[in-house]
């Protein structure tokens, strides 16, 4: 036997072959195998585009005063207004076409939703990141303050900041933001003080690179999967948290008319009857987060290393 | 001899997300009668779900084929319905892992553990239990066993873990016993105790054994015949004397020539002399290399280490009043003074726990030390992570672990030199290139990410990260510990050829003595934090003068041809 032939047959084990395709579509094989998971995301895909497209496909403004019936008040779904206008979920108190009030209220919850989330994010992955990587006592200062904070219901928090702001969009998302960066600062730390003990990180502080370059190249970036696992929950726990605020008339202004100010409009009328003012804003809402929720489950599961198979 | 078991054409099947994936591939054996049968191959060979497959315990995921057979004693097992495959599971076979920290429940004392074992498959008293958990624990020469029963895991060393595991395996007098590499994780010299008493227990009880590991040496002194498994298959097998002595396959052959204790110091290992991803190009790089010059280029200096344990505040007022424990210190480094010269090759050696990680993460800049100072190039190694010189670079164990996973190989080469002005953001591609090429790395493919690339390539792309720095000594830390034997010749050889033509500084860390004696001009040998001999590779070898130093090399395992 040559020697060639010898170092031919333990080259080949030992080199692997080519590599795989990206984890990137990989992601998504694995994502779409989940019928109910994949439905979800069809869902709020539609959604999103419903909302971001709302004033080509509403069949009325429900901000134009002019545009509006009084006549049509509270009229049931299916009815056929005066002017030729077919009301398909019905009208609320003010002759408002409530499918046309339920688009623009997912607008407004879905953007009060990504954008609170958003900020928490940015915040919550920077702070915690630093936390863990700097140690000693800043570290423990803002793990603790989390903490306290954490120990208070989300609600009571955001209801307690919004009640002193006032109303309005930019103090909604501040209130918003406050009840809920600290889940936030917490998933961050935890994921980047394991980072920080591992190798790769030992080895850039060696070269040495700054503490600036290791945290935001190298710690950051592994720490992003549990992050936006808990993103995806939290942007869904922002819109009921808004919803849940303007139902209690500390969320938004009259003006822009959410889907939690909806369903509290229709409130009164439960009883007598007119159910459809309340019970559509309150599917539109349920359907929402419940496709948020679903797919943000399947995207921890493909996330969470303990979990996969 | 008759034969225990027989397997044949047993196929172990694993479907995952990307198909197939044939682990076993129709493997045929025999184990005799107390006998012990090594099982030997690299990483991914298919060894140790053979033994899996054997007990019946594959993930989800994984099956044994049909048309495979596996006879023990003459009974067909493949098949056999769940309940019937646990009752022979721990009474008939029993399986000892690598790693014993992993395989005993730490919250459970000794006793229970025991009495689980015992009682999964009979009746027995509390006082019954007692008395065969004592006389399990003696037969693997445990001292003390009616004390040891009451004590947790975490109060045994490693060696004492492995020892109870196989008093568990032995419980039932089991006829076939699996261990899956389990010495791998010992240090030699409890390793060398361990087979020498796994030897004399298998027969004095009378099982058979079957011997999973990697590492060709242990195999050959423990085992009577061996199988050499590859990709699934078995392609040799018989006594050690004829399959070791006079290998028929390339790939048997292969694997003895990439041994560093069977070639001759400082050559290169036979196995990889020709590099599938290419040859190794330094171009004008060696014209960058230091002359070679006498006397103490790397200075060391009583350095001391001691680890406080974080006791914190209430810890501290505590202790103050006599109630929480004493603050516990670890003096992990005690006196360290070494020199090493330029162009030198110095191989630390010691077992786990002597200090030598951290000694070699002193000088490296990444721990201060508690007392004492390293000076290299006469210039002080700056205290401090980040104030740390470029001067000194280190070459981890784990390639899998000392790359950034979300970062490309050129950023995790070019980050270094770009932060420290050794390149510009311009010239960094033909920058990094050059350095790759100097370790066999196809500069074509380094935009791709780790994990794409085996072990033996993520290595050698960590040297590359460190040669690019440019520094004056680099700190190896186990660098070949966790590499297959070929890949890991692979690897030595790249650091020899490195090292001729750029005349490196190395301070090499290695619990491996046949590596070091293969690679370094001086060893120094630490034990319980202080170093107790320091001589040449050859005088230390052939004459010893300290008696750890003799333990250490008497245990090693040697090729037994």
């Amino acid at each position: 036997m040559g020697d060639a032939d010898m170092s031919d047959v333990i080259i080949k084990d030992n080199f692997e072959s080519a590599p795989p395709a990206s984890a990137w579509r990989d992601f998504w094989r694995v994502f779409f195998r989940n019928k109910v998971a994949t439905i979800a995301l069809g869902v709020v895909l539609v959604i999103v585009l419903v909302a971001i497209f709302a004033p080509f496909i509403t069949p009325q403004d429900p901000y134009d005063l002019r545009s509006l019936v009084l006549r049509d008040a509270r009229r049931p779904p299916g009815f056929v207004g005066a002017n030729g206008m077919h009301y398909l979920l019905g009208t609320d108190s003010q002759g408002r076409d409530l499918l046309s009030a339920i688009i623009y209220g997912l607008r407004i919850s879905l953007e009060m939703g990504l954008i609170a989330g958003a900020v928490a994010f940015t915040i919550g992955a920077i702070v915690g990141c630093f936390a863990a990587y700097a140690g000693g006592r800043f570290e423990t200062f803002i793990m603790r303050l989390v903490d306290v904070q954490l120990s208070f219901p989300a609600i009571l928090l955001a209801f307690v900041v919004a009640a002193l702001l006032g109303q309005g969009k930019g103090q909604l998302i501040l209130a918003l933001v406050f009840a809920q960066y600290a889940y936030f600062v917490r998933t961050a730390h935890g994921a980047a003080s394991a980072e920080r003990q591992k190798d790769y990180v030992q080895a850039a502080l060696s070269i040495p690179m700054s503490g600036w370059f290791v945290i935001t190249r190298h710690i950051l970036p592994n720490s992003l999967p549990p992050l936006i696992v808990v993103a995806t929950v939290q942007v869904a726990a922002a819109i009921s948290l808004e919803a849940t605020l303007s139902f209690l008339g500390v969320g938004l202004p009259p003006t822009e008319p959410s889907l939690g100010m909806l369903i509290s409009n229709g409130f009164q009328y439960l009883l007598s009857g007119r159910y459809w003012i309340s019970i559509y804003p309150g599917v539109a809402l349920i359907i929402l987060i419940m496709a948020i929720n679903l797919v943000g489950d399947q995207v921890r599961d493909q996330l969470n290393p303990r979990l996969r198979k | 001899m008759t034969e225990l078991l027989k397997v044949e054409n047993l196929r172990t099947y694993f479907e995952t997300e990307r198909g197939t994936v044939k682990s076993v591939d129709g493997i045929s054996f025999e184990v005799r009668k107390g006998e012990i049968f090594g099982l030997v191959g690299e990483s991914g060979s298919g060894k140790s779900i053979t033994g899996f497959s054997l007990i019946g315990l594959l993930d989800a995921n994984g099956k044994v084929q049909p048309g495979s057979s596996i006879k023990l004693a003459g009974r067909e097992i493949v098949g056999l319905p769940d309940q019937e495959l646990r009752r022979i599971r721990g009474r008939e076979i029993a399986m000892v892992f690598q790693d014993p920290m992993m395989t005993l429940n730490p919250v459970l004392k000794i006793v229970d553990q025991i009495a689980m074992a015992i009682r999964a498959h009979e009746k027995a008293s509390d006082q019954e239990v007692r008395r065969r958990a004592v006389e399990a624990l003696a037969r693997v020469r445990i001292v003390e066993p009616e004390k040891k029963i009451d004590q947790y895991p975490h109060q045994f060393s490693g060696g004492m873990r492995q020892r109870v595991a196989i008093a568990i395996a032995l419980l039932h007098k089991p006829k076939l016993v699996i261990a899956d590499e389990p010495t791998t994780a010992l240090d030699v010299s409890v390793q060398a105790d361990i087979l020498k008493e796994m030897k004399a227990l298998v027969a004095e009880l009378g099982v058979s054994m079957i011997w999973i590991s990697h590492d060709l040496a242990t195999v050959s002194q423990i085992s009577q015949r061996i199988a050499v498994m590859r990709r699934g298959e078995i392609v040799e097998t018989g006594t050690v004397a004829e399959v070791l002595g006079q290998p028929q396959h390339p790939y048997t052959q292969g694997l003895l020539d990439a041994l560093p204790s069977r070639a001759r110091p400082g050559e290169l290992l036979a196995s990889a002399t020709t590099e599938s991803s290419g040859p190794i190009v330094l171009d004008d790089l060696a014209k960058t290399a230091p002359k070679a010059a006498d006397g103490a280029f790397v200075q060391v200096d009583d350095v001391d280490m001691v680890f406080e344990r974080a006791v914190g505040r209430v810890g501290r007022f505590t202790q103050k009043f006599g109630i929480g424990q004493p603050s516990h210190a670890v003096h992990a480094v005690k006196g360290a003074k070494l020199t090493i010269a330029q162009g030198e090759v110095l191989g630390l050696v010691g077992e786990s726990g002597s200090g030598k990680s951290t000694l070699g993460r002193i000088i490296c800049g990444i721990y201060t030390p508690t007392a004492g100072n390293v000076t290299v190039g006469g210039r002080k190694v700056r205290e401090g992570q980040r104030k740390l010189g470029t001067g000194v670079q280190m070459i981890f164990q784990d390639p899998y672990a000392s790359l950034d996973p979300r970062r490309t190989i050129f950023q995790s080469v070019a980050d270094g030199p770009l932060a420290h002005g050794l390149t510009t953001r311009r010239d960094a591609r033909a920058y990094v290139n050059r350095w790759l090429k100097a370790v066999a790395f196809d500069p074509a493919l380094a935009d791709r990410y780790p994990h794409q690339f085996s072990g033996g390539q993520r290595q050698r792309i960590a040297i590359a990260r460190a040669l690019a720095m440019q520094p004056e000594l680099i700190v190896c830390d186990e660098p070949v510990a966790s590499l297959d034997v070929s890949i890991q010749a692979q690897v030595i050889n790249l650091l020899i050829e490195l090292r001729r033509t750029l005349n490196l500084t190395l301070l090499f860390i290695s619990h491996d003595l046949s590596v070091v004696r293969h690679l370094c001009d001086r060893v120094v040998v630490m034990h319980h934090g202080k170093i107790v001999e320091e001589a040449n590779v050859a005088q230390l070898f052939e004459a010893p003068q300290q008696p750890y130093t003799k333990m250490l090399l008497d245990a090693v395992p040697k090729l037994a041809v």
